[in-house]
């Protein structure tokens, strides 16, 4: 049986890949080093466009717009200039909406295209350039500290890693985001209230990393600059006490942060990655088998986002509170506590 | 190639979004004449079409692996599925079914709401797609042509279904259309053009394909909406389903693989379904009843309906993970939380459903998370029935005005029914979306077997019918549900249950209750049914009969709730009466 897994490691050669929303440019060749900062791929954006009917404010027939248009195919127009204008008595102007260039005509009508926006991707985390595909992006081998989180905004930013409160079931508040906040990524237990959000957001601070986050703060938190992310993805439960000892771990490294979500036909995790000065560190198994001594979290139920390690594999079947009779795994919580967990609720940290 | 005659064994592969399962059917006696199939091993293991693994075909070898332990049999050497069998090696036939691969990303473009537009709703909803979005000119006199191109344009979708016009009507405003998604077509970079389905006004083609043609491909089939008051859907279907296998399902990581292990075209797991809900129809040969089957699944659901001649299927894009939160965006909170027999907040209900799309492989663990499944599966449920109910023409069966047709069986599929832990929640559940009329047998799909079957039936249709009839498919009871109305308490309905060995019961049946009368798997009994002069069990108001009913894990059930069902207002008490519905059917 497949148990998923997260990754939440102190030292492990992760492949990030850095792909463009849409064909584009990779600006560095195989094999090459790369900072954090560096652009690695660029594309550009379809720009705005818009149809203008020409025939219709001008109030003349489709064949003879030709004669009154003040411009051609290619011509590059500023908002308000005039496209076409048919003089004489009660003359009436055709004025172009945007800013852009005329790119089509036909039918009485212009195709007017605005200037295209050029998007760049950076490489977010320090390392080499292991594949590279000359439009779709690159994928780049790094090695550090790694976590795989359970919820991101969509955003990415790299920074100080500040850890700011002192255990797991502690909210950042307003009092911990002080100057020294600005520039960092905050660590904080529980989630975290609106309050402490226009703090953050006044403060500058380039990121925040949390247990969870209400359903409520979603549409809030999606149009924030900076990436904030989760370790237990929708929730009001506390961070996952192995995340927030490996964090507490890497206070004041520079760490960086992807809030980009897998959705269901996407491709990516939210991550958090400390890269360190080492070599040869190995990647992650997913294959590693689940044994007694594994580290697990609880996905579900009352123990939800708690991890500990498996103290007992029973073989018959376990029974749930819901009546329900499946295989499963005893948990040591630690302090003396135990959790019945099937497996279809578990998951290895790796 | 193995003969078909001499087929001994036979695996079925269905890659859902979650899970990916393997069924191992294999001929029980042998020989020729006489041969039947059972089930005789599964295994299940995480679906990988997505990455880590970005392969389809790494979950079937996960799950072959799995099953070699069970079976203890050979069945993958090589870097391939042993076939045909050699001894107790590999197996003779590997079919596979799938759900698995992203629907199409679909754009309906036409000029009536309650007409052309509908019918393509329709069309579209009989393969697995995605509508991004409609557009019309809702009532404006100009044509939004910048915003009809623009949007086509940001969206790329796979398919653009042009409809709108009866046959010699309307033009120009179909025109307009065309010419924005053209236009659109034309900005996209030439591997990401739409394809465009022309199923509108009949003379317009040329047009069309003149203005089209040179831009992207343009296929024409017969208008959906060919006169006010006809619908033709069925080539748009075949074109619309003919993309996804081809686009989505060929096109999969790992599909490859897997074809090259099988004798069979992959076969999208709705039509396997809906395979086996026209044979039971078939089988059973009743004229005045059709028979549903219902599977839930993690990202769709999918009604197959059959009646007499007419075979329906409807696939509705949301299931147990994923869709319930857009459908909240939709419907709002409150139609999930009166389900809950148990007080909660609507913070907690989101958190649920957050958590479910972001771990779709994961079961409730404690009441309140299982009450949570529940209610997204009642209306995942409804909302998935009243998308399919306009499709159907029940021909002669009995439909009382806003019901159901009478159905019988009903099947249940999929793991957001199948898995829950009592088989009387899942009759409830059942009733309270589904909310049938007359007598109808509930059937419930235990291993999941029944789309498998389904594309067994294209292989050697006696192995998928020796496989069914061979206890696939699980009995949960008879339920008679009286359609009437009626005070609190009132009695509705007298029976008399005449047992097998003699032995009788009378009992009653009172308004706004469920009874459950015992009647064990595989037992039978003759019911004498006295509906008082308000109620119809299926034969007439006020008319009663004698009815043969057979057993199941739950029994012989009578839904005397009315119809349609109305929950109390009043919190408190919604809640007392939802905990004695759970209380009764065992849940």
């Amino acid at each position: 049986m497949f148990i998923p897994y997260s990754i939440v490691n102190p030292l492990t050669t992760v492949r990030i890949p850095r792909r463009l929303p849409r064909p584009g440019e990779v600006l560095v060749r195989l094999g090459e080093a790369v900072e954090a900062s560096r652009i690695v791929a660029q594309t550009v954006e379809p720009a705005d466009f818009c149809i203008v009917d020409v025939a219709r404010e001008l109030n003349v027939p489709v064949k003879k717009v030709k004669a009154y248009l003040k411009v051609g195919r290619g011509a590059t127009v500023s908002e308000g200039d005039i496209l076409a204008s048919r003089g004489g008595l009660g003359g009436q102007v055709c004025r172009a909406p945007i800013s852009g260039t005329i790119m089509g005509s036909g039918r009485g009508r212009l195709l007017l295209e605005a200037e295209p926006r050029t998007v760049h991707i950076a490489a977010l985390v320090p390392g080499l350039v292991v594949e590279a595909s000359p439009t779709e992006g690159v994928v780049i081998e790094s090695t550090g500290a790694f976590m795989q989180m359970g919820w991101g905004n969509g955003k990415e930013a790299f920074g100080k890693l500040r850890v700011v409160v002192r255990s797991p079931r502690h909210p950042i508040r307003t009092k911990h985001i002080d100057a020294a906040a600005q520039g960092a990524i905050l660590v904080g237990g529980l989630h975290f209230d609106e309050e402490t959000l226009e703090q953050a957001i006044a403060m500058q601070v380039r990121g925040m990393i949390v247990g969870g986050i209400p359903p409520s703060m979603i549409p809030r938190l999606e149009a924030v600059e900076f990436p904030v992310v989760t370790t237990e993805g929708v929730s009001t439960a506390p961070m996952s006490q192995a995340f927030f000892d490996l964090l507490r771990s890497l206070d004041g490294r520079e760490v960086s942060v992807s809030g980009r979500m897998r959705h269901r036909w996407g491709t990516e995790r939210p991550y958090a990655m400390v890269p360190m000065p080492a070599r040869g560190a190995a990647p992650v198994n997913p294959e590693t088998p689940l044994v007694v001594g594994s580290r697990v979290r609880v996905l579900r139920g009352p123990y939800t986002g708690a991890s500990g390690v498996v103290s007992d594999i029973p073989k018959g079947l376990i029974q749930l509170e819901t009546g329900a009779r499946l295989p499963g795994v005893q948990v040591d919580l630690g302090g003396k506590e135990f959790a019945l967990v099937p497996f279809a609720n578990l998951e290895r940290l790796l | 190639m193995t003969d078909e005659r001499t087929i001994e064994s036979i695996l079925v592969a269905d890659c859902g979004t979650v899970f990916t399962k393997l069924l191992l059917l294999e001929s029980v006696e042998g020989g020729a004449a006489g041969q039947s199939y059972r089930f005789v091993a599964q295994a299940e293991t995480l679906t990988t079409l997505n990455p880590p693994w970005n392969d389809l075909s790494v979950g079937v070898v996960n799950a072959l692996e799995e099953l070699e332990q069970i079976t203890g049999r050979r069945l993958y050497g090589a870097g391939r599925l042993i076939t045909p069998q050699r001894g107790l090696e590999g197996v003779d036939a590997f079919a596979v079914i799938l759900s698995a691969p992203e629907p199409l990303s679909l754009v309906i473009a036409g000029l009536v709401r309650e007409m052309s537009l509908e019918s393509a709703r329709r069309a579209a909803s009989g393969t697995y797609a995605t509508i991004k979005t409609i557009l019309s000119r809702e009532g404006s006199l100009n044509s939004p042509q910048t915003t009809w191109s623009r949007t086509v344009r940001d969206i790329a979708p796979d398919v653009v279904l042009l409809v709108g016009g009866v046959d010699g009507g309307a033009r120009r405003p179909v025109m307009e259309l065309a010419d924005a998604i053209a236009l659109a077509a034309s900005m996209l970079e030439q591997d990401q053009r739409p394809v465009v389905l022309y199923a509108g006004n009949a003379e317009l083609r040329p047009q069309i394909t003149k203005l089209m043609g040179d831009i992207t491909h343009v296929e024409v089939v017969d208008n959906v909406h060919p006169t006010v008051d006809t619908e033709h859907l069925g080539p748009a279907q075949t074109a619309l389903e003919q993309y996804y296998i081809e686009g989505r399902m060929n096109a999969a990581p790992g599909a490859e693989t897997l074809l090259a292990w099988s004798r069979l075209p992959l076969l999208p797991t709705a039509t396997a379904f809906a395979r086996v809900v026209e044979y039971l129809c078939h089988r059973e040969g009743n004229t005045d009843r059709g028979v549903l089957g219902i599977d839930v699944g993690a990202a769709t659901t999918t009604v197959a309906a059959s009646f007499a001649d007419r075979s329906y299927v409807t696939i509705y894009d949301k299931g147990v993970a994923y869709g319930p939160l857009e459908w909240v965006q939709d419907h709002g909170t409150a139609p999930l939380l009166q389900w809950l027999p148990d007080e909660m907040e609507e913070e907690e209900l989101l958190v649920q459903l957050h958590n479910r799309v972001l771990r779709p492989w994961t079961i409730p663990q404690d009441p309140r998370e299982l009450w949570v499944e529940q209610a997204v599966v009642r209306e995942m449920l409804r909302s998935a029935l009243d998308m399919a109910r306009p499709t159907w023409d029940p021909g002669k069966v009995n439909v009382l005005p806003g019901m159901l047709p009478g159905v019988d069986p009903i099947l249940l599929s999929g793991g957001g029914l199948v898995h829950m832990p009592r088989p009387g929640q899942a009759l409830l559940v059942t009733l309270d979306s589904l909310q049938p009329t007359g007598i109808s047998t509930i059937l419930l799909d235990v291993n999941r077997a029944a789309p498998a079957l389904g594309a067994v039936a294209g292989l050697k249709p006696l192995a998928a019918a020796s496989a069914m009839e061979s206890g696939t498919l699980i009995s949960l009871g008879t339920v008679i549900s009286p359609v009437g109305k009626a005070r609190p308490g009132e009695v509705v309905m007298k029976m008399r249950i005449m047992y097998e060995d003699g032995g009788t019961l009378n009992v009653e049946a009172r308004y706004g209750d469920i009874e459950i009368w015992p009647l064990l798997p595989g037992q039978k009994a003759t019911l004498e049914l006295h509906p008082n002069r308000r109620f119809d069990v299926g034969l007439g108001f006020g008319r009663g009969g004698k009815v043969q009913a057979i057993g199941g894990l739950v029994g012989l059930v009578v839904d005397a709730r009315g119809r349609p069902l109305v929950l109390p207002e009043d919190p408190e008490r919604r809640r007392r009466v939802l905990h004695g519905w759970i209380w009764d059917v065992g849940g």
